[in-house]
C-alpha cells in the first residue's frame, strides 16, 4: 500500500545556503532563519528527508514550499522571481526522485495575473501537480472577483489548490498565547476559506476547481450547520448561492490532519471518503508524528477507507 | 417532561419601552425603516421587537414552542463594557433589578442571570454578589472579551473567586459583530456570526484551560453558549498544541481535551451530528437546552428540535431538555 502526504513542506536549499553565508535571499533573512533553526528538519537536505520518509514509511512526498515563503505582502516582481525559483528548485526534486516527491507550486499572490502566469508554467512546463495558497491575500478573501482569472487556469491546467495559512491568523489579533493562533486559528481559518469560496459563488462559477483545505478543512464540517442557518435567515448570504453551504462540503479535499479520531470520522461522514487526502504537515511539530501508522491504527476507519486514504485518492487525484 | 432554556434574551422595560426624547443611562429610542433602535452616542444598535412583548405575551410564546422555563439574560448589546464604568454599573443594576423582578413575579416561568459592568472587575464582583445574594439570581452572561483582553488575564482572577464561591453559572455569549472572524466577512455573508460566534467559544474555552482559569478555581460553573462553538471538536489540536509547545503548558496543568468534561454546552449547534459530538466529548450531563430566543438563528422550535434527534436516547433528551439544568442551577 503507497502513501502519499499532500501536506509535506519544503524550504529551497539556494535559501539554506544563503542564509547561512549570512546573505539575504530575495530579501528574506533574520526572522526566517529562526523559524528554520527552531525546527531542524527543515534544514535537511533531499536525501535526509528521504531517510526521514522511508522511517515513516511515507512513499510520497507531494512538496509544498514552507508558507514563510509567501511573502503576499512584498513586492510582486520580487517575490515573483523567488517563486519561480522556489518552484524550479521542487520541480528538479521531482525529476531527480519521482518516485518520492511530487510538487505544488508557490505564487505571487498579491499579483493575480502573475500568479496565474506561474500556475500556468508550473502545470505545463515544470510538471508540477498545483500550488500552495494562503487563505486570503493582504485581508482579501478568495471570493474577489479580482482571483477569476487565476481560478480559471487552474481550472483549465486541473491544479490542485492546497490552502494553508501564512503566519498570522485571525486569532493573532485576540491573543497571541498558548499557541492558539495557530492550534485554534489555522482551523477557523480554513472554515472561512471554504465560506469565502462558497457564499462567493466561486464553486458554482468554477465546477471544475480542485481545492484541498489542509488541517482537515478546519472547523468547516463541524461548522456547517450554521452556515446553513445562516444562509436560510439571511439574504445577504444567499446572494450568490441558492444551495446551503453544507451542500457544498464534498466539492472539497480536506487532509487528514484533525489530530483527533473523532473530528476525522466527522470530516469522512460529511464530505465522503473519497474526499480525505493524506497530510501530515511535515516538518513541523504541530504534524502527526508518526502519519502512517497513526491513521492505520485508528478503529473507526475500516482497511478500505484508510487505503483510500493513505494513498488511493492521491493517486486518482494528481495521477501519480 | 419539563423544558428549561438557558439561552433566552430580554431587554428591561426602561429601556425597550422608551418613550420619544425619554432617556435612560444617556440611551435613547429611534425608530427607522418600521425597526426600534437604542442610541447612545455613535452607538446605534436593533432593538429586537420581541423585547417590546409584555412578560405575559413572551409566556404564550413559550407555550406555544412548549418551553417552560426561560432562564433571562440581558440582550448583549447591553454589556456596554465600552462605557465608563459607573454607567456600566447603573445599566447593569437596572437590567438586573428587572430580571429579578420577572423571576420574582413568574417562579415558574422565569428564572435569571446578571450582566455585569466587566470593565471593572471590582464593580461586576460586586454586582453579582447583589445579583446571587440579593436578587435571585442564578449567574451571569459575559462576552467572550472585555475590551479585547480574554477572560485569563490575571485582572479578572478576583471576579473567577468570587464566582466560584457564589455558585454563580457564568454563560459566555459574544456581543454582536466583534468575533475573530469579522475583519474576513468582508463581504457580509453573515460569517462574523455563523464561523464567529463558534470560534469565539474555542478561543474562550482554550483560554480558561490554558490560562489555568479552571485549574485555579475548580468548582467555578461555566457555560458555553452555541454548543460551545468549536472547542470540542478543536480540542484535538488544542492538545497538540499543549504536547509540543511549552507556552501552552505553562499555566493549564491537564491537556485541554480533558476539561471538556468540566464546563457546560447549549444544544444550539443546529446540527444533529455536531451536537451528538459535543455530547460524546464532554458527557451527557453537560448539556443545556439553549434557544437564542428571540433570534432568527435560535432554534425555531426548539423543544420538538430536541425530540426530534434520532441519535439521542429518550434519557439523553431529558438530561438536555431539564434535568441537567435543574440540577445545576437548582430550578
Amino acid at each position: 500500500m503507497r502513501s502519499i502526504d499532500i501536506h509535506a513542506h519544503i524550504s529551497p536549499e539556494a535559501y539554506i545556503r544563503a542564509v547561512e553565508a549570512g546573505a539575504d535571499w530575495y530579501g528574506i533573512a533574520g526572522d526566517s532563519h529562526e523559524f528554520h533553526r527552531m525546527v531542524p528538519r527543515t534544514m535537511w537536505t533531499p536525501e535526509e528527508r528521504l531517510t526521514d520518509m522511508d522511517s515513516l514509511g511515507v512513499d510520497v512526498h507531494v512538496l509544498s514550499t514552507n508558507a514563510v515563503f509567501y511573502c503576499y505582502e512584498r513586492d510582486a516582481a520580487t517575490v515573483g522571481a523567488m517563486d519561480r525559483e522556489c518552484n524550479d528548485y521542487v520541480s528538479q526534486l521531482t525529476k531527480d526522485y519521482p518516485d518520492r516527491f511530487a510538487g505544488l507550486a508557490n505564487l505571487p499572490m498579491q499579483d493575480v495575473r502573475a500568479a496565474a502566469a506561474e500556475l500556468e508554467r508550473a502545470m505545463t512546463q515544470l510538471g508540477l501537480r498545483g500550488a500552495m495558497i494562503g487563505d486570503h491575500i493582504n485581508g482579501k478573501t478568495f471570493d474577489d472577483p479580482e482571483f477569476y482569472p487565476l481560478w480559471e487556469v487552474a481550472e483549465q491546467t486541473g491544479a490542485l489548490l492546497l490552502i494553508h495559512q501564512g503566519m498570522e491568523t485571525l486569532v493573532s489579533p485576540r491573543l497571541n498565547r498558548y499557541h492558539l493562533p495557530n492550534s485554534i486559528g489555522n482551523l477557523a481559518e480554513r472554515a472561512v476559506t471554504f465560506a469565502s469560496f462558497v457564499f462567493g459563488g466561486v464553486m458554482d462559477k468554477y465546477p471544475d476547481l480542485r481545492i484541498c483545505l489542509s488541517h482537515g478543512g478546519g472547523y468547516t464540517c463541524f461548522g456547517a450547520g450554521r452556515m446553513d442557518r445562516g444562509w436560510q435567515v439571511r439574504s445577504e448570504a444567499r446572494a450568490n448561492i441558492n444551495q446551503p453551504p453544507s451542500a457544498y462540503l464534498n466539492r472539497f479535499y480536506y487532509d487528514c490532519l484533525t489530530h483527533s479520531e473523532p473530528a476525522l470520522r466527522m470530516l469522512i461522514d460529511s464530505v465522503g471518503i473519497d474526499k480525505v487526502l493524506f497530510g501530515t504537515d511535515w516538518p513541523f511539530d504541530m504534524a502527526i508524528d508518526w502519519p502512517v501508522a497513526w491513521t492505520l491504527g485508528l478503529e473507526s476507519l475500516t482497511q478500505e477507507e484508510k487505503e483510500a486514504i493513505l494513498g488511493k485518492n492521491l493517486e486518482s487525484l494528481l495521477g501519480i | 417532561m419539563r423544558s428549561i432554556d438557558i439561552h433566552a434574551h430580554i431587554a428591561p422595560a426602561v429601556a425597550a419601552n422608551l418613550s420619544e426624547g425619554q432617556e435612560w443611562h444617556g440611551f435613547t429610542r429611534q425608530e427607522r425603516g418600521g425597526r426600534q433602535f437604542l442610541l447612545r452616542g455613535d452607538k446605534r444598535q436593533w432593538l429586537h421587537p420581541k423585547y417590546l412583548l409584555t412578560p405575559e405575551q413572551r409566556i404564550a410564546e413559550m407555550d406555544s414552542l412548549g418551553v417552560d422555563v426561560h432562564v433571562l439574560t440581558t440582550w448583549v448589546g447591553l454589556y456596554n463594557y465600552d462605557l465608563p464604568a459607573e454607567v456600566g454599573a447603573a445599566t447593569a443594576k437596572d437590567c438586573n433589578d428587572y430580571v429579578a423582578e420577572l423571576s420574582r413575579s413568574y417562579p415558574e416561568r422565569f428564572s435569571g442571570m446578571a450582566t455585569l459592568p466587566m470593565q471593572d472587575v471590582n464593580a461586576a464582583v460586586a454586582e453579582l454578589d447583589r445579583a446571587m445574594n440579593q436578587l435571585g439570581l442564578k449567574g451571569a452572561q459575559i462576552n467572550d472579551q472585555v475590551n479585547g483582553k480574554t477572560l485569563d488575564d490575571p485582572d479578572f482572577t478576583p471576579f473567577w473567586q468570587s464566582a466560584e464561591q457564589m455558585g454563580a453559572l457564568i454563560f459566555f455569549h459574544q456581543q454582536g459583530d466583534d468575533t475573530v472572524v469579522a475583519p474576513r466577512d468582508t463581504k457580509g455573508y453573515f460569517i462574523d456570526n455563523s464561523i464567529g460566534n463558534l470560534a469565539d467559544r474555542a478561543v474562550t474555552f482554550a483560554t480558561l484551560v490554558f490560562g489555568g482559569v479552571l485549574d485555579r478555581f475548580p468548582d467555578l460553573k461555566v457555560c458555553l453558549a452555541h454548543g460551545g462553538g468549536f472547542a470540542g471538536f478543536g480540542a484535538g489540536r488544542m492538545d497538540r498544541g499543549w504536547q509540543v509547545r511549552s507556552e501552552a503548558r505553562a499555566l493549564g496543568a491537564g491537556l485541554p481535551s480533558s476539561y471538556l468534561s468540566k464546563v457546560y454546552y447549549d444544544c444550539l449547534t443546529h446540527s444533529e451530528a455536531a451536537l451528538r459530538y459535543v455530547i460524546d466529548s464532554a458527557g451527557i450531563d453537560r448539556i443545556f437546552l439553549g434557544s437564542d430566543w428571540p433570534y432568527d438563528m435560535g432554534i425555531d422550535s426548539p423543544v420538538e428540535w430536541v425530540n426530534s434527534l434520532e441519535s439521542l436516547t429518550e434519557d439523553e433528551k431529558e438530561a438536555i431538555l431539564w434535568k441537567n439544568l435543574e440540577r445545576a442551577l437548582g430550578i
